[in-house]
């Protein structure tokens, strides 16, 4: 029973109750991902398991045996910030910060789901590509919350990231 | 407490004759409700039980794997029919969300408020039910939901998948949500519907399930009835069709508001899904 965390395989805890977001906090010390609501309304606790994104409060640790997992801590190249990272610095999305690790792994989820043609709800057209339209960031994010209200500068962020500037 | 993953039906079935675990797919529905210092003797996943995860499509039947996730069913190659389910599946809280959670998660809690209820109600869907002591057992969506929250699952018995008879390939479909706020939000009422109409646009086979306006998500038999033949525009929906309906007053909605919503959502659905 291992997961892999970051490139790196843990042993699953012997308590099969304990939650993913509660592994990594309290047993490995990983504090990037936060715990907002504990109930899958904020996202703050946003990860990648084999790239895509799920809620590690709504997750058993032991749910994930085999998986691999990426967390804010590491999506960076060493020193260096991770693309993403660097637009949530130049457009300043955030004011906190405390939502910001799940904006960022959305984020980087978003970008794959839309390179893959994944519809939302606001491209009801099922059969052409999804617009990278500030609608479909909005649309696309809304499983993550900011109590701060950056989210100007959050969307901001994402669509450079997407390639979408279009207002 | 233990975490049982069988990757085999049979294995899967011989745990639940074990009694008192409790089945867990994405766990959306059961972690959040989970008690503290309260927890069942296992939790058995189903997700990894090989071929639950597949949807597939033989001559008369589409099949949903017990396993299939919102995001399966958004990405999946399904014909006009299924639209109103994959925009039901858009709709399911957040990517996040439907990235782990389930169509037979969802039709297992039996929420009222179950947004995938609807749209299933309106495409015949079947539950397939397995268990090791009686074997397996097909039951209508509208009987195996028997009340809020309850359904006909016994303790040693699991939903292997759903099914629906393949449909018209002329039959189109819409669904509408409403909620309290845009995103994230269980549904004050909902409704699907399901249509094929002629070339000369008149309706030759309806089907309306409408959601969080009874203890269980209803058809409204009558209103497909009085639409046959009619063009869409010209759909009236009398207040009469609306009896299978038993809407309370509660904090997302008072009653008197759920029924001017259904009406409204009944009308924009038959538009909707006209216009595919
Ligand atoms: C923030 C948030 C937002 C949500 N938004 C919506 C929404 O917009 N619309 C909506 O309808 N729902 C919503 N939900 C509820 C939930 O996500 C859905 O109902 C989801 O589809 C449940 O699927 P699951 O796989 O996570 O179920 P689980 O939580 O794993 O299981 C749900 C129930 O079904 C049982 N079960 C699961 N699989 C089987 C099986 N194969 N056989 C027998 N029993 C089984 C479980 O024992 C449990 O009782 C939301 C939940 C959260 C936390
Ligand atoms: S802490 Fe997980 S969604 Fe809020
Ligand atoms: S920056 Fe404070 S919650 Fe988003």
């Amino acid at each position: 029973m291992t997961i892999e965390i970051n490139n790196r395989p843990y042993d699953l805890p012997d308590d099969a109750r304990i939650s993913l977001l509660d592994f990594m906090r309290e047993r490995l010390e990983f504090f990037g991902s936060k715990k907002g609501c504990n109930q899958g309304a904020c996202g703050a606790c946003t990860v990648l398991v084999d790239g895509e994104r799920i809620l590690s409060c709504l997750a058993l640790a032991a749910q994930y045996d085999g998986r691999s997992v990426t967390t804010i801590e590491g999506v960076a190249n060493g020193d260096e910030l991770h693309p993403l990272q660097a637009l949530f610095v130049e457009h300043e999305g955030m004011q906190c910060g405390y939502c910001t690790p799940g904006q960022i792994m959305s984020g980087i989820a978003l970008k794959s789901e839309l390179e893959r043609g994944a519809p939302s709800n606001v491209s009801s057209d099922l059969t052409v590509a999804p617009r990278l339209s500030r609608d479909e960031i909005k649309e696309r994010l809304s499983g993550n919350l900011c109590r701060c209200g950056a989210h100007n500068g959050i969307i901001d962020a994402v669509a450079a990231y997407v390639g979408g500037e279009e207002q | 407490m233990s975490y049982i993953s069988p990757t085999k039906i049979d294995e899967a079935l011989e745990v639940l004759s074990r009694g008192s675990g409790k089945i867990i797919a994405g766990g959306t529905d059961v972690y959040p409700s989970a008690q503290l210092g309260q927890h069942p003797d296992f939790y058995m996943d189903v997700t990894r039980i090989d071929g639950l995860k597949r949807i597939s499509v033989s001559k008369d039947i589409v099949h949903f794997g017990s396993a299939v996730t919102w995001t399966d069913i958004i990405n999946a190659d399904l014909g006009s029919a299924f639209d109103a389910l994959k925009a039901t599946a858009r709709e399911v809280g957040s990517v996040q969300i439907q990235n782990a959670a389930t169509l037979a998660g969802n039709v297992c809690n039996a929420s009222p408020a179950a947004d995938g209820v609807p749209p299933l109600l309106a495409l015949d869907a079947s539950v397939e039910l397995a268990s090791r002591a009686q074997g397996s057992r097909l039951l209508p969506l509208a009987e195996f939901i028997t009340g809020v929250r309850s359904t006909v699952l016994r303790r040693d018995e699991m939903v292997v998948g759903l099914q629906v008879p393949v449909p018209p390939s002329t039959m189109t479909s819409a669904f509408e949500k409403l909620g309290s706020r845009r995103y994230l939000v269980i549904s004050i009422c909902m409704t699907a519907v399901n249509l094929v109409l002629d070339q000369d646009n008149r309706i030759t086979d309806a089907r309306i399930a409408v959601g969080a306006c009874s203890a269980v998500a209803q058809r409204l038999p009558a209103l497909e009835a009085s639409v046959i033949g009619q063009r869409p525009a010209d759909v009236e929906i009398k207040p009469e069709f609306l009896a299978p309906l038993t809407p309370i007053n509660d904090v997302r909605g008072a009653a008197a508001y759920r029924y001017d919503v259904v009406q409204e959502q009944c009308r924009r659905a038959i538009m909707q899904a006209a216009s595919r």
